[in-house]
């Protein structure tokens, strides 16, 4: 459920990129911080390692508009991706109205995929959120590689709902990206409503 | 946009009260996920957003060393700089307030502020949730979504190289 604030008149959304470490979530946030008008975005956070591995997480919002009186906006963040840093990406995960979960297209990185999807699911479930309902798209990025993870592969082997949206890209040139965000945001204002 | 939401709500009364008493430059209400509630003092000329999910993140990660050294939570962060220092305190389960302040010899002054404060703001965010509910009874969620639709047509456009089988 968003976030109303009735106080500043804003209603926020919030939408997490999920994956594995160096699938490319940063790549991600970063070509979108780039791509949009400036009066639509806020500055961008990147909390990385002197590896430039994510630490905490990236973060950046948008204003999208005011309908009905009401600001809206959507505040994109990322997770970091290492195994060890499940108490972080939890922290994060809570509250999110749609995930993001970016593959590592690199077939050597299939079990790194499926290890965190199923991490993520087991996540979401504790904060009680409907599985069947909430908003999820997954992103096969790193398509430019020459040996990598046919599309359908993860949701296969996972078992995930036939209808599940899934995209290509390649963040580090953008390719896909905005299309994956949109459909994201779509699918978050679509199963939108207060109770 | 805006960084300093300047707003009439009893929150944002209840903090200007707080920063009048304490000659603190800044307080800020922010849910534990990150969004700023109310705000009072523009002294800091802060980036109050970016410092909301900043600091909910801190806290978590706080609570996750509670954990690990045998407390449920800490209820008080103090970050003591050269001249600005950060208070910040659990309001209920769910609320931090962050009070940005120059002088720290007025450490005593702030915490006895914000504990004062902290069952006025509880009520008052106990309130803003029933408010909430009649709020959105105002909103028509069918024409909600579909202008929202179209705000994300209009922004997150879609670019001619898009394409990632191509």
């Amino acid at each position: 459920m968003p976030h109303l604030d009735l106080n500043n008149k804003q209603l926020v959304f919030k939408i997490v990129y999920f994956g594995p470490g160096m699938s490319g979530k940063t790549t991600n946030l970063l070509f979108i911080h780039k791509k949009i008008f400036d009066k639509y975005k806020g500055d961008m956070i990147i909390l990385d390692t002197e590896e430039e591995r994510t630490l905490f997480f990236d973060f950046f919002p948008v204003s999208l508009g005011s309908v009905q009186g009401f600001s809206l906006k959507i505040h994109l963040y990322t997770i970091p991706g290492q195994v060890y840093y499940e108490a972080s990406r939890k922290i994060i995960l809570e509250g999110a109205d749609g995930v993001v979960f970016v593959a590592d297209s690199n077939v050597e990185k299939l079990e790194d995929n499926l290890d965190m999807y199923k991490r993520m699911m087991v996540n979401l479930d504790s904060f009680g959120v409907n599985l069947d309902t909430f908003p999820i798209v997954l992103q096969y990025n790193k398509r430019d590689f020459d040996e990598i993870i046919p599309l359908g592969e993860i949701e296969r082997t996972l078992k995930l709902p036939e209808d599940l949206i899934v995209t290509e890209s390649v963040a580090t040139s953008g390719k896909g990206v905005m299309k994956t965000l949109q459909l994201i945001s779509k699918e978050v204002i679509k199963n939108f409503q207060m109770d | 946009m805006s960084e300093l939401p300047v707003t009439d709500g009893t929150i944002n009364e209840t903090l200007s009260e707080l920063v009048e008493k304490t000659e603190a430059l800044t307080a800020l209400l922010i849910s534990r996920h990150g969004i700023c509630l109310g705000q009072a003092g523009g002294g800091a000329k802060l980036n109050a957003t970016a410092l909301a999910a900043l600091v909910a993140g801190m806290f978590s990660a706080t609570k996750e060393v509670a954990n690990i050294v045998g407390e449920e939570q800490f209820s008080i962060l103090l970050q003591q700089g050269e001249k600005r220092h950060i208070h910040i305190s659990l309001i209920g389960e769910k609320s931090m307030m962050v009070i940005v302040f120059e002088d720290y010899s007025r450490i005593g002054r702030v915490r006895f502020a914000a504990k004062k404060m902290g069952p006025k703001l509880i009520r008052l965010l106990t309130k803003d949730k029933k408010d909430q509910k009649d709020a959105i009874q105002d909103i028509s969620i069918p024409d909600f979504k579909e202008y929202a639709l179209n705000l994300i047509d209009r922004i997150f456009v879609i670019g001619e190289d898009d394409d990632a089988t191509s």
